[in-house]
């Protein structure tokens, strides 16, 4: 099967942006919504084949050529990407239907917002599978342009803010990554490495010893603190709320459960390759740093009512930490933990946008406030939003239990005792607020409950829910049973690369 | 040659932060790409390197040119008012530039005037987003940020690969497109490319 690789490794981001171009091409609204479905299939399979070539080598070197690296964080990133991308394709025209025109003519609309929906799924599939730094960096680049214009697609001026603040400030944060990048091309350059090749992440980690240590440890600043902006660690954070709450809930979807972890995939390799150089102890104070930061930030958010998008918003800042913090302490039980955690949110936040779009038809003032016992309106609803929070707040038998216990239980191996209880608190409390919203803004009074029929607009959401809440257990079950201990999982504490 | 065109592509972004009229701005805009174009034919000493120069010529034409086409699809009636003065934005950036100069350690480059300028640019770009309200000035703050990368790309032994240029000036040509969008759609929207009106999300 491996033989396979390089044309899958070309095809899988290929695939969605063929689907770009056609999309600007079809004329009717009905076309474009089954070019949709159809582009988002055929994508879906080549890169679930892909993902599965990945994971199934488990503890065997990465697969690589001269522009992919496909490793068995690849793997798991890329199987998010194309579950979370293949519900959002699908669910669009469900979207697409109540938002109406928004930049231009509903149809033209229709069309641009499939061409920024494949564009932005094409850049995403490549950023896991790319083996060049400065080629991802063009490639997330590219992801901000794209997701940019879905951002303020409803063309409201709330939209149009955090889209024009979402370009400005990921923008400016990329430019400092590329600063990065350049100081570190300018010290290959010194060494005889002039070809973009010396970019490479094999390339650099193969040099990284022999890199002059201050140069280097600016390099990794910089491209940590620009790629902090695009993965919304506190406190470079400030688009994060604005963006996913304004954009189409499956929009939010992809930026939140894909977007995010992919960013922080790269934001790992740099941890990697410039470990040698700069020092163990300075790349995981920085993770750690973030990790904590980002956590104990978005508490007193998460306590506070806010529009139900809001919520998940700031839920994202907290588990972007936590990832943050398990790829910091390092160990295997931790990256255990990360790995089951990246799987484990993208599916549960995922589901959480995804009950916007029926939530926002029934309490249609939830777009600015929290909602008010859903349960009471549409139990399908309520039902979707009750197992994403129960899912994120991390309450047994979420798969997000497991990853938090199993990055708390890796932290304690290191020998991180401080910072492993102030990761408790900072979870308890996070916990807490989430089971608040749970409880008011789905759950409510139930003196005042009706009964009601099902509603047809409600079957999208049940299945939704049914697949992505088998999805979560079925994590967790793999999680406990397979990844602890295994080779798979040995092989990433080693190092993403 | 290199150090004193690093010096005026410094200066001019000075005017940018500077100067009320939009055009005058992308003017001055127009002249720092000049500069840099410049700085890169005088460096090139390989036949990648004057691609990428005659690309970076190209770029300081091509972009004052959408962004003119721009202001002229969005009409002010008069220049946005500032929260701060001329000479209290000029003070600003000259002490952000002196940052630059006394906090840069050495990037490897074994230029230091080139080093200090390149990220005083970059620093320089950023306060010109903070400090400008017009978005047209926020677009020109990105344009020079990512000059300021250019030049200690350019700069670099040998240079940067070519591959790793063309790939950033299209990210560029994406982003600065995108961003036009969102210029005219903010103006018809506001009608005015005032971005203090945008400021509705708050928890």
């Amino acid at each position: 099967m491996t033989s396979f690789v390089p044309l899958l490794a070309a095809v899988v981001p290929a695939l969605p942006l063929a689907g770009m171009v056609l999309a600007l091409l079809v004329r009717t609204q009905r076309q474009s919504d089954a070019l949709a479905v159809v582009t988002a299939f055929v994508t879906a399979v080549a890169g679930l084949v892909l993902a599965g070539i990945a994971l199934a080598r488990g503890g065997e070197p990465a697969l690589r050529g001269q522009w992919y690296l496909i490793d068995g964080a690849s793997g798991v990133l890329l199987a998010v990407i194309v579950v979370v991308g293949l519900c959002s394709a699908l669910l669009s025209p469900t979207y697409l239907r109540t938002s109406g025109r928004s930049w231009t003519t509903a149809a033209r609309s229709r069309s641009l917002y499939y061409a920024a929906l494949f564009m932005f799924w094409g850049a995403l599939l490549a950023v896991p599978i790319a083996g060049n730094l400065a080629a991802v960096w063009l490639i997330v680049e590219a992801t901000t342009a794209a997701s940019a214009l879905l951002v303020a697609f409803s063309g409201r001026r709330d939209a149009l803010e955090a889209g024009w603040k979402y370009l400005l400030l990921t923008t400016l944060g990329l430019s400092v990554a590329f600063l990065g990048i350049i100081v570190l091309a300018i010290g290959q350059a010194n060494a005889g490495h002039h070809n973009v090749q010396a970019l490479d992440w094999y390339a650099l980690q193969a040099t990284a010893h022999s890199m002059p240590a201050q140069p280097t440890l600016i390099a990794f600043v910089l491209l940590l603190a620009g790629l902090a902006t695009k993965i919304g660690w506190a406190p470079v954070h400030n688009w994060l709320p604005d963006a996913h709450s304004e954009a189409p809930a499956p929009i939010s979807a992809l930026l939140s459960a894909a977007l995010l972890p992919s960013v922080l995939l790269i934001a790992w390799r740099v941890k990697e390759i410039l470990q040698p150089s700069v020092g163990a102890g300075t790349t995981r104070a920085v993770f750690i740093a973030f990790g904590l930061t980002s956590m104990i930030v978005a508490i007193p958010f998460l306590w506070r009512s806010l529009p139900f998008k809001r919520l998940l918003a700031y839920s994202s800042l907290e588990h972007m930490g936590i990832i943050a913090l398990g790829i910091g302490f390092g160990t295997p039980l931790a990256i255990a933990g990360v790995v089951l955690h990246v799987a484990g949110h993208a599916l549960a936040k995922a589901l959480g946008f995804y009950a916007t779009l029926p939530l926002l038809r029934i309490q249609p003032n939830a777009a600015t406030h929290a909602p008010v016992a859903v349960l009471n309106d549409s139990p399908a609803t309520a039902t979707a939003m009750g197992v994403s929070l129960i899912a994120l707040s991390g309450l047994p038998p979420s798969p997000l239990f497991l990853s938090e216990l199993l990055i708390l239980l890796g932290g304690l191996a290191a020998g991180d005792l401080l910072i492993s209880a102030i990761a408790v608190v900072a979870m308890a409390l996070g916990f807490l607020g989430l089971l608040h919203a749970l409880m008011e803004g789905v759950i409510g009074d139930e003196a005042r409950r009706r009964r009601r029929r099902r509603s047809r607009e409600e079957q999208p959401i049940i299945a939704l829910t049914a697949i992505l809440g088998t999805g979560m257990l079925a994590c967790g079950v793999v999680g406990v049973l397979l990844l602890p201990g295994s080779d798979f999982v040995a092989t990433l504490a080693r190092g993403v690369l | 040659m290199s150090s004193a065109l690093a010096t005026v592509m410094l200066g001019l972004a000075f005017g940018v932060i500077a100067v009320r009229r939009r055009t005058v701005a992308i003017g001055v805009l127009a002249a720092q790409s000049l500069a840099l174009g410049i700085l890169a034919v005088d460096l090139a000493n390989a036949r990648s390197g004057y691609v990428v120069a005659a690309v970076l010529l190209g770029k300081a034409v091509a972009l004052p040119m959408l962004l003119y086409v721009l202001i002229r699809r969005t009409p002010e009636a008069r220049p946005v008012t500032a929260p701060a003065g001329p000479m209290m934005r000029l003070a600003a950036a000259g002490t952000v530039a002196l940052c630059a100069v006394v906090l840069t350690p050495p990037l490897g480059l074994g230029a230091p005037h080139t080093e200090h300028a390149a990220v005083a640019l970059v620093l320089v770009g950023i306060a010109i987003v903070i400090a400008r309200r017009p978005i047209l000035f926020q677009l020109l703050g990105l344009v020079v940020a990512e000059n300021g990368l250019s030049l200690l790309a350019v700069s670099a032994p040998g240079g940067l690969s070519y591959v790793i240029e063309f790939g950033a000036l299209f990210d560029l040509a994406l982003i600065v497109t995108v961003a036009a969008a969102f210029a005219q759609r903010i103006h018809s929207d506001l009608g005015t490319g005032d971005t203090e009106l945008l400021r509705g999300l708050r928890d």
